[in-house]
């Protein structure tokens, strides 16, 4: 456990240093303005619904996936490439539980970059609106965010050397055109995962309701069967980053 | 002429601790190790050759941080990498500069001796900082160090959990000359307590006043292996190759044909090569000769004085 521990702080560490994190911050952070430009001298309720729509639509649809993005392939992808690996490597402690450090470190920092922008928005939408719940729903919507992209980008950026750009491209093609047009992999994807937990949590007006249900297609709203899913990519991607850690080598020669 | 001590006892020791059996590692196409078959035991042994010769990739997959292609690597009868137990005893010091820019020194090894499972990490990191003189920059951040202090620190991380085996490559990169001394006694009275310390280096100088016995590799290969004496004698008794650069060639080629320590001579244009089995006589005869003949003599260089040279002759000798 308390190599777990070690871990983690030790690629939290790193990754909260990254110039790369703090421009993230400013991405997530972004819709506070765009918030307060598109509410100002609107109705409360206007100022609500208009934080729903962006959340969901742009924050959770491009921004909050893309921050996690890069947090998410750094954790053990900037290990290898600045060959730092060996020192986490040769260590008595059992590859599986690198991953699952390397799975954890990228989660939180991607929660704490993320929430860290949904704090802002949301600070701006409750002065606007008189609604202080309202990004609670965000939060969790995060928070499963922030576990799936570190689910699924850990392994990748410890596999490949523009796992960035190939995230990128993945958010492009398969998140944004493909489970849009094809219903049988909606339930794959993780904005719509993300959106049915957060969903779930959120008091929405009819229209929003309506965005929502567009959005999800054949995905039910649900926290639980949302975490549930995730937990399960989160376990996956354990044993398969502790796999690669183990069977792969990660040094050149 | 001696030949190099290639036998099965010189690549092997008695009781060894660290072991290489038949390990080869490829690269695609590119063979980096081949068919290595030598063991390593208690002291100091240098692991020597050329760069590209193959003892970073040898070392790795020491390390268990590559897997072989073929054959096998054990630590303490262990392959590393699977058996994750092993790294207890084990420790590294990678060539790269690379370490944790944002850390302090002390954190660093404090962070390494914790992960090694070591009981009071905050005083074993003291220690290690005490044995590689570090402690008065201890609070400083890695990324204000210089190389040789980057070493420091990972020689210090690398011994904080007091390991059975060390291997070191190229370990006295960027150390000034003071730092360089004290390492190498560090590593010496590190061999004298029975640890195994295998350390990679392809400066000869540098792995003679460190190490007892050596294991020399060329091109991915395991060319040789023995004391220090044993290969340098080898390599004394190797005919080398000098150039001559003068204005007469034939008359300077036929008056130093006379000397017995001249094996052949090729005439060019502008110069003259030797292969002689005694440089230093040969070096004496060049003037003489150059003064009876009125020969100019615009240039005198080993032709194959580089190490990379050297070790060609223990692999492929005359």
């Amino acid at each position: 456990m308390k190599a777990l521990f070690l871990v983690v702080g030790s690629i939290t560490g790193r990754l909260m240093r990254r110039r790369r994190s703090i421009a993230m911050f400013f991405l997530t952070g972004s819709l506070a303005p765009l918030m307060f430009f598109l509410a100002l001298g609107r109705s409360e309720s206007f100022a609500a619904e208009m934080y729903n729509d962006l959340t969901f639509s742009l924050g959770m649809a491009t921004l909050y996936p893309v921050a996690a993005l890069v947090v998410s392939t750094a954790a053990l992808g900037e290990e290898r490439k600045t060959l730092t690996l060996p020192f986490l490597l040769l260590k008595p402690v059992p590859r599986v539980v690198i991953a699952l450090g390397a799975v954890v470190a990228a989660a939180v920092t991607s929660f704490v970059i993320l929430e860290a922008g949904v704090l802002v928005t949301w600070l701006v939408a409750a002065v606007m609106s008189g609604d202080w719940s309202l990004g609670i729903a965000t939060t969790a919507g995060v928070a499963i965010q922030s576990l799936a992209s570190a689910a699924l980008f850990v392994p990748l950026g410890l596999v490949l050397n523009r796992a960035t750009l190939f995230g990128l491209g993945y958010l492009f093609l398969w998140e944004g055109i493909l489970s849009s047009i094809i219903e049988g992999i909606q339930a794959s994807s993780i904005y719509r995962i993300v959106v049915s937990a957060s969903a779930d949590l959120a008091s929405m007006t009819p229209d929003t309701y309506d965005s929502v249900d567009l959005i999800l297609g054949r995905v039910t709203i649900g926290a639980g069967g949302a975490a549930a899913k995730v937990a399960v990519m989160a376990l996956v991607s354990v044993v398969l980053t502790g796999s690669i850690l183990r069977r792969r080598d990660l040094v050149g020669e | 002429m001696t030949p190099p001590d290639r036998s099965t006892d010189a690549l092997h020791v008695d009781e060894p601790t660290v072991v290489a059996a038949r390990l080869s590692k490829w690269f695609g196409p590119k063979v980096a190790v081949s068919e290595a078959d030598c063991s390593f035991g208690s002291g100091v042994t240098g692991l020597l050759g050329p760069n590209g010769a193959g003892k970073t990739t040898l070392l790795r997959v020491l390390a268990g941080l590559l897997r072989p292609s073929a054959g096998s690597a054990t630590i303490l009868g262990r392959p590393p990498g699977r058996k994750h137990g092993v790294y207890r005893h084990l420790g590294f010091v990678p060539e790269d500069e690379a370490v944790y820019g944002h850390m302090t020194a002390r954190r660093f090894v404090q962070w390494s001796a914790a992960m090694s499972k070591v009981e009071d990490a905050g005083s074993a990191a003291r220690r290690a900082l005490e044995t590689v003189h570090l402690t008065k920059d201890a609070d400083r951040t890695l990324s204000t160090f210089s190389k040789g202090m980057r070493q420091r620190t990972k020689v210090a991380a690398a011994l904080v959990h007091d390991p059975e085996v060390l291997l070191l490559d190229e370990p006295l990169n960027g150390t000034d000359p003071l730092q360089r001394a004290r390492l190498i006694e560090l590593f010496q009275d590190l061999g004298r307590q029975g640890r195994t310390i295998i350390v990679s280096s392809h400066v000869l100088a540098e792995v003679e006043r460190m190490a007892g016995r050596v294991v020399a590799m060329v091109d991915g290969r395991v060319a040789a292996a023995g004391t220090v004496e044993a290969l340098r004698d080898a390599m004394s008794d190797t005919p080398r190759l000098i150039r001559i650069g003068t204005d007469r060639p034939r008359p300077l080629a036929r008056r130093l044909l006379g000397g017995e320590w001249v094996e052949s001579v090729r005439v060019g244009p502008d110069g003259i090569e030797i292969r002689t089995s005694d440089a230093r006589a040969l070096g004496l005869d060049i003037a003489a000769g150059a003064r009876e003949t009125g020969a100019r003599i615009t240039a005198v260089s080993p032709e194959d004085e580089s190490l990379d040279s050297v070790f060609r002759y223990l692999v492929n000798p005359g």
